[in-house]
């Protein structure tokens, strides 16, 4: 047995008694490095104890991630699911939302379209997969309308519900104040649903980069979801899978923390603190 | 009836009534409520809560319908809501996505800049909030949120305010201090206000008539005249006769 999985916990447990008297914003840092290096310690000692022969230690994920950058294919591949999840993300969006508005503030459309969206919704987007490829092949259209659905149900149905909850004393303030049409829309139904709104946004490209991977497994010939499957293929390459899996984990984050920056304007910080 | 409402009357009901349908019957709000209001009068009107008051401040306004009888102000209906007649809420009725400024600008869209800048500016000024113009009302205080909501209502110059317990959130001595402040904005622009409130005290500091309901279904069970000058004296004996008089039809004399 090698010493690398006490080595970690070891640097785990003083990452935590280190930093323990520092300021939170330290903390929020060292601390989750702490629980990463115990995670590590376990995965090393856990491929030790049952001298796994196919999954790879963190060292062999390492090396695959190495072999990955240099072999360049990797930066195609996440081109290839960054193109896929912004254009089917973005026309979400653009339907999306003025749908959602709509839909929202009259109550006749809401009579009749939210039947439809709640039935559909809850179809997952997996299973549009075979249609998908029925209708636009193996390629990035298809791959563009499986993150389009999967965009488009949680921005719809979250812009529904932020126009259905505008509080009523705003909307008689917009009555009182004699404002009508698409003044309405752009004074208080747009600017009241706007928060909730970006939170639908950010569920909706969480999902989007779930389903890309699933899609890209399935039925298409590149991206990290298509990596993954192929890495497997070709000779159960697992450490190369594990370590697509993090480059697909950490692109998540930073796609998770740009949509956040949404939330820092004026116009809708009230939105996200404590009313 | 007063010296006041003798002059013009502004708003007049006529025997108005409300009712809502519920589950298992009808509720009767609101029953035959007749009453006359003058041209730049300051009415209060006071009641238990349930009694229907802010219910007949939302018909007046044009939010809701009565079952019974009309209102109407300079001798015309009310069918719905109009930028002549300004309310203002009992919770925070002002946008939180839009700065102070942009708030009390809202009613001046059509007004050409200079003239609509001057204006906000002014008011803003009126009500005590010069510095603020450009901060959210997240980052206002109780006191300065309502100042931004009383400003709003100003800045459209509105022939009648209607206000619906708009202290009520407040701490009592911002009570105090904006009960002085909207009695000397009403004294220097003499709008006519209706005033919706369950504080005793509020109305005898700031009305010149009271209109006390009665508990559900709201009738009115007496109209008290004020008559004191302001600043009011509230150690005056008048105040407690008046006090008096209203813990009285209230019914909650003998408790004190």
């Amino acid at each position: 047995m090698s010493a690398w999985a006490p080595l970690f916990a070891v640097v785990g447990a003083l990452t935590f008694l280190f930093t323990r008297r520092t300021s939170d914003r330290a903390r929020a840092v060292t601390y989750p490095i702490g629980v990463t290096l115990f995670g590590l310690a376990g995965w090393q000692l856990a491929c030790e104890l049952v001298r796994a022969e196919v999954f790879p230690t963190p060292f062999d994920v390492l090396a695959a991630s190495a072999e990955l950058i240099e072999s360049q294919r990797l930066w195609g591949d996440i081109v290839a699911s960054l193109y896929r999840v912004t254009w089917g993300f973005f026309l979400a969006a653009g339907v999306g939302i003025p749908l959602g508005l709509v839909v929202g503030w009259s109550t006749r459309s809401f009579l009749a379209f939210n039947p439809v969206i709640q039935g559909l919704r809850p179809v997952s987007p997996i299973a549009w997969i075979p249609i998908a490829i029925l209708w636009f092949g193996i390629g990035d259209l298809a791959g563009i309308f499986l993150i389009f659905l999967s965009s488009f149900f949680p921005i719809t149905v979250g812009t529904m519900a932020a126009v259905r909850n505008i509080s009523l004393v705003h909307q008689r303030s917009a009555m009182n104040f004699g404002l009508k049409g698409i003044e309405v829309f752009r004074r208080v139904v747009l600017p009241a649903a706007l928060p909730q709104i970006i939170t639908s946004l950010r569920i909706a490209l969480g999902v989007a980069w779930l389903v890309i991977v699933a899609a890209e497994m399935v039925g298409m010939d590149s991206g990290l979801g298509y990596l993954i499957n192929d890495a497997r293929n070709m000779g159960s390459r697992y450490d190369l899978v594990v370590a697509t899996m993090v480059v697909i984990g950490l692109i998540g984050i930073v796609l998770d923390m740009m949509i956040r920056k949404l939330e820092r304007f004026d116009e809708v910080r009230w939105g996200y603190v404590e009313r | 009836m007063s010296e006041r409402a003798k002059q013009r009357a502004k708003v007049t009901f006529e025997g108005v009534s409300k009712s809502f349908d519920q589950r298992g019957g009808i509720l009767d709000v609101l029953e035959d409520i007749d009453l006359t209001v003058a041209d730049g009068e300051f009415v209060c009107l006071l009641g238990p809560s349930g009694c229907g008051k802010s219910t007949l401040l939302n018909i007046v306004g044009g939010f809701e319908r009565p079952t019974a009888g009309r209102v109407t102000i300079d001798g015309v209906e009310v069918e719905g809501p109009d930028a002549r007649r300004v309310f203002v809420f009992q919770e925070y009725g002002i946008f939180p996505w839009a700065s102070a400024w942009d708030n009390i600008a809202l009613g001046l869209r059509h007004l050409p800049r200079s003239e609509r800048e001057e204006i906000v500016q002014r008011t803003i000024d009126m009500v005590g909030l010069s510095g603020f113009e450009s901060a959210y009302p997240m980052e206002l205080s109780g006191g300065m949120k309502q100042r931004v909501e009383v400003a709003r209502a100003l800045a459209v110059s509105p022939d009648v305010i209607y206000m619906d317990e708009p202290f009520g959130a407040l701490d009592s001595l911002t009570r105090l201090t904006m009960r002085s402040e909207i009695i000397r904005i009403w004294q220097q622009e003499r709008n006519t206000i209706l005033f919706v409130t369950h504080d005793v005290d509020e109305s005898i500091q700031i009305a010149d008539r009271i209109v006390v309901f009665t508990p559900r279904p709201g009738r009115v069970a007496e109209i008290v005249e004020v008559g004191l000058e302001h600043p009011r004296d509230l150690g005056s004996p008048e105040y407690g006769e008046i006090k008096n008089r209203l813990y009285e039809l209230l019914g909650v004399r003998h408790v004190i």
